[in-house]
């Protein structure tokens, strides 16, 4: 059962569909793990729904409904599969995520840039691993930052930080992580900053080391 | 705002439905007729139930795509909305959803998915909207809760009555417009920490807010 939770601002804006995709998967991943936040979601969804049955409808074309009758006899009528295999994180990653091509920055950290995944969003999309009983150095943060713990823990002044928990970081936290003993610590970030930098290449904004 | 009155009123009406015999339980006999009608398409791909559904919704859907400023691909969302409908109301269950939720949430994961093909090529989609937007009630492990949704949405119909104008638009802005917390403040012309809390405070009096550490 994680222990930090997307605020209910954020879980309003998955429920309305506003969300960016990078931000919508880390809501998303923190869900799948977490029966408190799926139920307030639920509870969103039910104000949307209410929200707009309050509204004053539109009309729709005369032969709207025959067409979606000789639409539906046309194609299969198979139902949609329940649920694809796997997970979103591994159709998305692979299987195992410590065997992906991560780039060492320092002996204990290691990120991954993984925006490419995302094209066309402004955020920037980061992996970072913090090997098992590792530091990060103590940094600040650019922007908004989003977090969500995958693999192992972490800990700082404010806590310790378990497998789905969910963080917001912004410039006023400064923090030093250390990855707790067992398994290391692998964190999904992004990064809203304010990256109108131009160029092909940008330095990669490391979470852990500014 | 919140007014009743729609472009095309249901046919069915609500009460014309029956309820069904037997209800096993107190929770069963107040299922909403939408429902009812839901799960008479997803068990018995009944039409008419469906052209019900489709009378009632359909207005609900395209007002939802006008005001997303989806004005040419409109009656395309309510079409692409009612497939999805058809084809998944077999996995439909009344106690983890009112049906009217269960299709604001396929109309909504649809409204993304179109404006996300319409941003960019197939070859660029690398990732699957639903794999993003889950769909609630899909999950064979949840707890049967009917009568906690079903309580919670009488007390979110009851208490939307009562919340001031300010919070409604707030809310409905967020919700019909898909606009973020930040751009609801820069049209309202207001700070981002007062859209915020007319949020809150709305959440607070909807009683959506349990328990919430990090609000």
């Amino acid at each position: 059962m994680t222990q930090h939770h997307p605020d209910s601002h954020s879980l309003m804006e998955f429920s309305a569909g506003n969300l960016s995709d990078p931000h919508a998967l880390c809501i998303r991943l923190h869900l799948d793990q977490c029966p408190h936040c799926r139920s307030r979601v639920d509870t969103l969804d039910s104000l949307g729904a209410i929200m707009l049955e309050d509204q004053p409808g539109a009309g729709v074309a005369d032969d709207a409904f025959d067409r979606l009758l000789s639409r539906i006899d046309s194609e299969p009528a198979e139902p949609e599969p329940k649920h694809r295999a796997g997970d979103p994180l591994h159709r998305l990653l692979g299987e195992d995520l410590n065997a992906l091509p991560w780039k060492r920055q320092l002996a204990d950290v290691s990120v991954l840039d993984i925006s490419h995944l995302f094209p066309g969003q402004p955020e920037k999309v980061v992996l970072q691993k913090l090997a098992a009983g590792g530091k990060a150095p103590a940094h600040t943060h650019r922007g908004l930052e989003t977090t969500i713990v995958l693999q192992g823990a972490f800990t700082d002044h404010k806590g310790v930080f378990n497998q789905w928990d969910f963080v917001v970081l912004d410039e006023h936290d400064e923090h030093r992580p250390i990855a707790l003993e067992g398994d290391d610590c692998i964190t999904l970030s992004v990064l809203s900053a304010p990256l109108k930098l131009t160029g092909t290449f940008t330095r990669l904004l490391n979470p852990f080391i500014r | 705002m919140m007014t009743s009155t729609r472009a095309i009123t249901a046919t069915t009406g609500d009460r014309n439905v029956s309820t069904p015999s037997a209800g096993s339980n107190r929770a069963e006999g107040r299922k909403d007729p939408w429902s009812q009608l839901l799960e008479k398409v997803g068990k018995h791909q009944d039409r008419e139930a469906y052209r019900s559904l489709f009378e009632h919704f359909a207005p609900q859907i395209k007002y939802y795509a006008l005001a997303n400023g989806l004005a040419s691909q409109a009656e395309e969302l309510v079409q692409e909305v009612f497939v999805s409908i058809w084809r998944r109301s077999c996995l439909y269950d009344w106690r983890k959803a009112a049906a009217s939720t269960w299709i604001f949430t396929i109309a909504r994961n649809q409204r993304i998915d179109m404006l996300r093909k319409m941003q960019r090529s197939r070859a660029e989609m690398t990732v699957e909207t639903e794999d993003l937007w889950q769909i609630p009630g899909d999950d064979e492990n949840e707890p049967v809760t009917s009568l906690h949704r079903l309580m919670s949405e009488r007390r979110i119909r009851d208490s939307l009555k009562h919340l001031p104008e300010e919070q409604i638009t707030v809310i409905a802005k967020v919700y019909m417009e898909n606009k973020s917390h930040q751009v609801v403040a820069d049209e309202l012309n207001i700070p981002l920490g007062t859209v915020k809390s007319r949020v809150r405070l709305a959440l607070n009096k909807l009683k959506v807010i349990l328990q919430d550490q990090n609000a």
